[in-house]
């Protein structure tokens, strides 16, 4: 094994560090001289428990330009994206079962979709461009009278495709169709104005965003007709659409992590941009390689590029010690080929070459060039010991 | 508990895999399934194998137990690649049960290897 301080971390569209002043906050809130009162509680302590909390959404809400009061606190994108599509789903099946979504959104919003087919709605699949772009034509065709809810995710995880979020909810609200974001690899990275975006829902979470694991949120819009039914039942909280003791802490460290991903996006985004480019102008002229998703067309932090005949595992084992992922790090321990990678229209062999880099604040040029060198060395290696294909 | 998926063998062998390579002319064998592509060539001389090399295209254990194999069958009798089997290899590299398939390519084109040196070495008739 690698020793850690060997490791070149190139893999924060999974998760990135904790920011030093988002521990500071926390820390504060988890000691005797802390809030670290349960937030439920009536008496002094507790309120001001309550406060931290207040004070940690209005962060966040200042982040996505919307009223704190919209926002309900989740143990991460995946209950989320739960809470919203189960529960729109469940709210409103009385004015119709049909929902449509993509094939390429992360398995927190497949899995529930594909739940809900279970117990009798009808979900449409669509399929993107080659470019990993939805059409919104193709959405609009699929738009029916029973349609109650379409999810769409902002940044690809695997791809880093940016969706056109405002044309879709659009499209969405002119037929009074809930719509629902998966915002995972957005928030905090990509300006999100929800006062002027047509969403409903919208996901998110903190350790995309070098907040603390365990920590989410979901965007409930204050509009007529944008509501969920509850997943868990045990207490009042969060106006019972999500009970539970909230973790201060986590709400807290979420909310740090916010505000200082405001102060600075701008700045990430432009560092992100070079360490991008610079990468794959030092890859891109190797035979056989290409993008996964079109590069105009993506977040900056990520890079997925399949190249012809040479085998994943392999590949990854190579590149060590860079860390990096082969499709999505929630689908690692599965040797099929990436389903996102497929429906973009990548074949078996070639989504199976597929490596994601994703690149992060702390990620040097330095860095990205020890990542080009392995990258094409790995190449040269597999390549020079691969037998010729049969004729 | 360990979370690599690799034994350190396997590292070492996928690492530097000395016998990566062909030899010109020397007798051949190919086998592909599994999703590997496996080549074998031996340089044989008076019954014994001096040379053993590998191409292959598959996982860091395919890798690995190619070039274990070749380490281990040099200056052997050419006769044992006949009598391969790759259950040995699969225990010493740890490699998981759920890949034996692809070991088993290596396993075919071994005892392919055998009968092309065992064709090769007889005498015209």
């Amino acid at each position: 094994m690698t020793d850690q301080q060997d490791l070149i971390y190139l893999d924060y569209a999974a998760s990135t560090p904790v920011d030093p002043r988002v521990v500071e906050a926390m820390t504060a809130l988890m000691t005797d001289a802390g809030n670290y009162a349960n937030p439920s509680s009536t008496h002094v302590a507790g309120r001001r428990s309550v406060e931290r909390i207040a004070r940690a959404a209005e962060q966040l809400a200042g982040l996505l330009n919307t009223d704190a009061d919209n926002l309900i606190w989740t143990s991460g994108a995946t209950e989320s994206d739960n809470l919203a599509i189960l529960g729109a789903a469940q709210y409103r099946q009385d004015r119709g079962r049909h929902l449509i979504t993509m094939r390429t959104e992360h398995k927190a919003v497949t899995d529930p979709f594909s739940a809900l087919e279970k117990q009798g709605f009808e979900v449409t699949w669509l399929d993107p461009e080659a470019s990993g772009v939805l059409d919104v034509a193709s959405l609009e065709a699929a738009l029916r009278q029973d349609t109650q809810l379409v999810s769409v995710m902002h940044v690809n995880n695997e791809t880093g495709v940016i969706q056109d979020i405002e044309q879709i909810g659009t499209a969405c609200h002119e037929r009074d169709v809930l719509f629902h974001v998966d915002a995972a690899q957005s928030v905090g990275k990509l300006p999100v104005d929800l006062e002027a975006l047509p969403v409903d829902l919208m996901s998110m979470t903190a350790h995309k965003v070098y907040g603390p694991k365990g920590i989410g949120a979901l965007y409930i819009a204050n509009r007529p007709g944008v509501h969920v039914d509850p997943l868990l039942f045990g207490g009042g909280q969060q106006r019972r659409l999500r009970p539970g003791t909230l973790p201060a802490q986590q709400i807290v460290g979420f909310g740090a992590a916010a505000e200082i991903a405001r102060s600075r996006m701008s700045d990430d985004i432009e560092h992100l941009s070079a360490l991008r480019d610079r990468f794959w102008s030092g890859i891109r002229d190797l035979p056989g390689v290409m993008l996964n998703g079109a590069i105009k067309h993506s977040f900056p932090g990520i890079l997925n590029v399949s190249i012809e005949d040479i085998e994943g595992e392999s590949l990854l084992l190579a590149l060590e010690p860079l860390c990096v992922a082969t499709g999505s790090a929630c689908n690692s321990q599965n040797q099929e080929p990436s389903y996102v990678l497929r429906a973009l229209g990548r074949s078996d062999a070639l989504a199976q070459s597929a490596i994601r880099f994703s690149f992060g604040r702390p990620t040097r040029v330095d860095h990205i060039d020890i990542a080009i060198e392995r990258y094409c060395s790995a190449i040269a290696k597999l390549r020079g010991i691969a037998p010729e294909r049969a004729a | 508990m360990s979370t690599d998926p690799y034994s350190a063998n396997v590292r070492e062998l996928f690492d530097a895999p000395a016998h990566a390579g062909c030899l010109e002319g020397a007798p051949s064998a190919s086998a592909e399934d599994q999703g590997v592509r496996i080549r074998l060539c031996a340089d044989v001389s008076q019954g014994e194998i001096r040379t053993l090399r590998f191409q292959a295209w598959g996982c860091p254990h395919v890798i690995a137990a190619a070039e274990a194999f070749c380490a281990g069958y040099e200056r052997r009798p050419a006769s044992a690649l006949l009598e391969f089997s790759a259950t040995d290899l699969m225990e010493s590299l740890s490699v998981p049960v759920e890949k034996t398939g692809r070991i088993l390519v290596i396993e075919d084109a071994v005892r392919s290897l055998g009968g092309v040196v065992r064709g090769a070495s007889k005498p015209d008739e």
